[in-house]
Parts: C-alpha cells; structure tokens; sequence
C-alpha cells in the first residue's frame, strides 16, 4: 500500500510518500509554509509525489499532521504531531523511548512505550524560546547563516551566559553582548545552552529513558545537539533528514489506520 | 442587600441574614464583556501579570454596583486582598474572611462568627440554611454521579451547576427547580460513548468553550475537582463548622491530592487535566500533582477570558490521542 504523511508545520511544509508494506520512503519534500498553509499541503505532496515518481491517484491513504493539518485537503484523516513524531521517531528507532522535537515554533517532548505509543507529552506554551523560531531570530542579530550556527557553536571554548530565554528578549540581549565586543562564537554557544535549558524545563516534566531521539529542524543544529546531551547526560540520537519525521509518522498512521 | 463574594465561604450565614450571596468569578465569566472587564481594569492601573480573574472582579464591583463584599484574604489569592484595597475610594464594605492553612477548628470558628457579627446574622439560623440546603446539595452530588457512573449528565452540565453552588446563583429555589428539571431530563438519556474519562482539576476555567472543546473530542469530564468541593458533597452529612473544615480548596495540597488520587480510582479516570491560571501561584501545583498521580496529567494555562486558543486546542487534542493509545 502507498500511503502519504503531509506536515505543515508554523515554517516548513513536509510531505513523505511510503511504500507501507516495506516501510520505505519512496518520496519526500520540504518547502517553506509560507502565507497558506493549504498551499504549502498541496505543493509539499506533490513534489513528494514527483520525487518517487508517481501519481496523485497512487496514494491509497493519507494523513495531514502539523499546525496547518485542518487546512490540507483531500486527505482521509488529521492527527495531531504529537502521535505522528512518536509513530515516526518509533519507526526509524524501535528502542526509542523518548522523542524531542524541535520544530519552527513547537518544542515537545514525547514519552514512548514499547509500541511506540505516546505514554505522556510536554509542549511548549505561549512562548516560542527554543524553537527554530528562536533560532533564526538570533542568527539574523548575529549576522550569521542559521546553518553556520552549530559549528559557530562548536568552535567556542567558553558559552556567553544569556539570563533571558523570551526570543524578543534574549535578542536585545545579544545585540547588548555584541556591544561588548563578546565572542561571536561564544554567543552562539550559548544560545544553544539556552535552548538545551530550555528543553530540560519541559522534559524535567517527564521519565526521560533512553534511547532518546531528538527530531525537527533545531535537531540539524551540532551545538544544539551536543548542549542538549550534556543538560540530559544522556546520548541523543538524530535520525537522517530529521526534520521529515513527523511526516513519516503520518504516512505510517495512515497505513495503520487504512488497515 | 447583594453581597458579593471573591470565593466559596459560608454562604449560608449570608442565605440566613436574608442577603442575596452574589459569586463575583461567576457574574465576571459569564459576562459577555469579560475581556472587556479585563481591559478596564488595566486602564484603572491593574499590571499585565497581575490575573484575569481578580482583574475582572474588580470591574465586576463596579458595573454591577456591589456595595458589601466578603473577600478571601485567606486560602484563595493574595491579589483580591491587593484588589479590594484598590476600591478604598469606592464606599464599599470589604468583609475579610481567613482560612487557616492549617484548617485549625477554633479558627474557622472564629472567622464564621466574625462573618456573622459583620452581616448581623446568627449561627442557629445559618445551620437552619444548611438543613434547608442539604437535600438540594444532595441533588447536585446526585448530577455528579450522573457525569461518572452513569455518563447521562455532561460534564460541562456537571460543571456548570457544581460551580454554582458557591451562591446558588443569588435565589435557592429557582436555582433548585433548575436542578430538578435537569435530573428529570437526564433520567430519561442514553449514556454517550467516549474516546477517554478524564478529570478536571484546579481552579475552574475562565475559558467559556473548554468543556464543549472536549466533548468535541470525545473526553468525557468525569470529575470536577473544585467545583465539587464548592458544592460542599463530601462533607454532606457534617455540621456547618465542619463543612468548612472538610472543604479542601483554601488549605493545604495535601487534602486535595488525596480528594484527587480517590476520585480518580473509584471514577477510573484515565487522565486528568490540570488547569492553571496565568500568574496564580498554584501552578507551582502542577509538579506535586504529578508526582502524586499515577496518569497522564495534561497541564492547561488559561489567561485571559474567552475560547481556547489553537495551541491550547492541539494540546487536549494531542492529550486525546494519547490517553486513547494507552487503552
């Protein structure tokens, strides 16, 4: 059975086409959301469709997750992303127990059972500090490309201590360290503290246990990544092309669900 | 008189001095200007970070004219004391009522007949009220037994008249014809099915659609935590005095985690939704009670009045999900 998994999330709009039976992804894309969620559903699938060289009539049943799934039409059933990362996350590491996901403006954090149910979450609320949000708002006030952030991390033998973790805040913040001719490197180590702190408030809520498997765009981040180990004190694993999990939960949903 | 009052006290030394008791989070919620009462209250100097629900009740006193109020000083917030100290200016009658956070007897004692000597009103007529009460309380444990064992009372009905009993809505037997008239419909429904039985614990909602939110989603709130201990059910046959004791709200947590670990055995709750309240100091709660509860507990902010925001609405979702995986 083909299935397909759309996740139109607050930036990106992801798409995954399964071969079900075999679970193997046939297709996939990632694009900017953009004004219309709606849009970004359709066009997200589409080029999931072209990538593995198939027709829209292929799909024998689909799942829309993400903030924008209420908007994606002509789909058979709408999950939230909770399940839809667990599912995923699951299904790419069966031993994983727990899911972080740090997307454009959602940060969860998932406990799994040995099925790879959702046993408990903790999302973020009403504050996007430690999303990619957060992320892109301080790489833009440190004049550096987002992607060249974790290794900018990386490369600082000390973290600039950052008191704020309110995006509007933490930004006036860094443009104050800049002033004071701080390290650029070393603020963006501590950016990636700050969002590693950040996450620990949230799973603080929760059994972390391992295998722990950290997903969403923030997940390509090294500095991020590493931060987060060392505030957990646990390895973290981040799968290939983490930011299509949620994706990839949904076409799973949807071949369980069609049966 | 209408005598107005910030939380559940001893309504019935009010009912037995022949004044009209008047919840104030009631009138406010209810108020199809809520946020605009929010919004005055902020004009008149009130901080962002201060709560909706006090904010509100100020301006509540004001719109509707409320002369006499009886102000939990003690055991609810310390903000309504900060805010019937802004109403200095205004002519009206504050009457402190404390509950001592060690739900000492000779205390709440003492604050009963205080409240009596305040209002003019006497101890043998109040416990009369209570007697006339008890049987209409009855009823309303009744509905509640309908929510959980039956499923053929909602559990925003549940909700609705539990939350009520603080005042009874200003006049007893309107709000009890009421009451019968809703136990005769149920009598006559077929049980709902469900994706999940959930508890609703902490202060109640200033959100006007949570419980048709989750109806929506197939959660069927099976308990109500402090609104059923406003409508006084677990402490039904006591004497006034320990009515008041038995109340677990204004004292200390460790009454209501025990009020919450019963309930959610005997009810077979399967999760349970924690309502909290933006800048309220319960939501330090929120950590014992999970350490306390062996489920899933779902967090829920709520600041301002009005309906559940998208995120708030993902997160019950998500909580739906989640609790139906794990049966």
């Amino acid at each position: 059975m083909i299935t397909a998994g759309i996740d139109v999330g607050a930036l990106t709009a992801k798409a995954v086409v399964l071969d079900f039976d075999t679970g193997r992804p046939l297709g996939r894309c990632l694009m900017p959301t953009g004004a219309s969620p709606e849009q970004a559903g359709e066009t997200a699938l589409a080029g999931a469709l072209e990538d593995a060289g198939l027709e829209a009539d292929a799909i024998q049943a689909s799942v829309a997750t993400g903030y924008g799934r209420g908007a994606v039409q002509g789909v058979d059933w709408r999950i939230t992303e909770i399940s839809c990362h667990a599912r995923g996350a699951w299904h790419l590491m069966p031993e994983a127990r727990t899911v972080i996901d740090l997307g454009g403006q959602d940060a969860k954090a998932i406990c799994l059972d040995e099925a790879g149910w959702p046993l408990d979450f903790e999302m973020n609320d009403r504050c996007a500090a430690g999303t990619g949000r957060f992320l892109e708002v301080m790489a833009a006030a440190l004049d550096v490309q987002l992607e060249e952030l974790g290794e900018l991390a990386a490369s600082a033998n000390s973290a600039a201590a950052l008191s704020s973790t309110c995006t509007v805040f933490a930004e006036s913040e860094v443009i104050s360290l800049l002033a004071e001719n701080r390290d650029v490197a070393e603020i963006a180590a501590g950016l990636c503290e700050t969002i590693a702190q950040r996450t620990m408030q949230m799973t603080n809520r929760l059994q972390v246990r391992p295998e722990l498997v950290l997903c969403g765009g923030v997940a390509l981040n090294a500095g991020v990544h590493r931060a987060m180990e060392r505030a957990l004190g646990m390895k973290i694993v981040v799968p290939p092309e983490p930011q299509l999990v949620g994706a990839l939960g949904a076409a799973i949903l949807a071949g369980e669900r069609a049966g | 008189m209408e005598v107005g009052l910030t939380s559940t006290i001893p309504v019935e030394i009010i009912l037995a001095a022949g004044h009209t008791p008047v919840d104030l989070n009631n009138i406010f919620v209810v108020s199809p200007q809520a946020a605009q009462l929010v919004r005055d209250a902020e004009a008149a100097g009130y901080p962002r970070n201060a709560c909706s629900w006090v904010k509100g009740i100020y301006s509540t006193i004001l719109q509707h004219d409320i002369n006499t109020v009886v102000v939990v000083t003690q055991g609810d917030c310390s903000q309504m004391q900060a805010m019937i100290e802004t109403l200095a200016d205004h002519d009206i009658r504050f009457i402190p009522f404390a509950y001592p956070y060690d739900r000492d007897r000779a205390q709440v004692k003492e604050q009963m007949r205080r409240l009596i000597e305040a209002l003019d009103s006497d101890w043998d007529a109040a416990v009369a009220v209570q007697e006339r009460l008890r049987p209409l309380r009855a009823k309303i444990a009744r509905l509640d037994e309908m929510t959980w064992r039956e499923g053929t009372v909602t559990g925003y009905e549940n909700h609705l008249y539990q939350v009520s009993c603080s005042d009874f809505t200003g006049d007893v037997e309107r709000f009890e014809a009421e009451v019968d008239g809703l136990l005769q419909e149920a009598f006559g429904r077929t049980p709902r099915s469900y994706r999940a039985r959930v508890g609703f614990v902490g202060v109640p909602p200033i959100y006007c659609n949570l419980y048709q939110c989750l109806e929506e989603l197939g959660l069927h709130v099976a308990f109500n935590e402090i609104q059923r201990q406003f409508t006084m059910a677990p402490a039904l046959e006591c004497d006034l005095l320990t009515q008041y004791q038995c109340y677990t709200y204004p004292y200390d947590i460790f009454a209501r985690l025990e009020d919450i670990a019963t309930e959610t055995a005997n009810r077979k709750l399967e999760g349970i939704i924690h309502y909290v309240q933006s800048f309220c100091f319960r939501q330090i709660y929120d950590h014992i009670l999970r350490e306390a509860l062996d489920c899933p507990v779902l967090a829920l902010e709520g600041d301002r009045p009005g309906g559940l925001t998208g995120r708030d609405k993902l997160r019950l979702e998500a909580f739906a999900e989640t609790l139906e995986a794990r049966r």
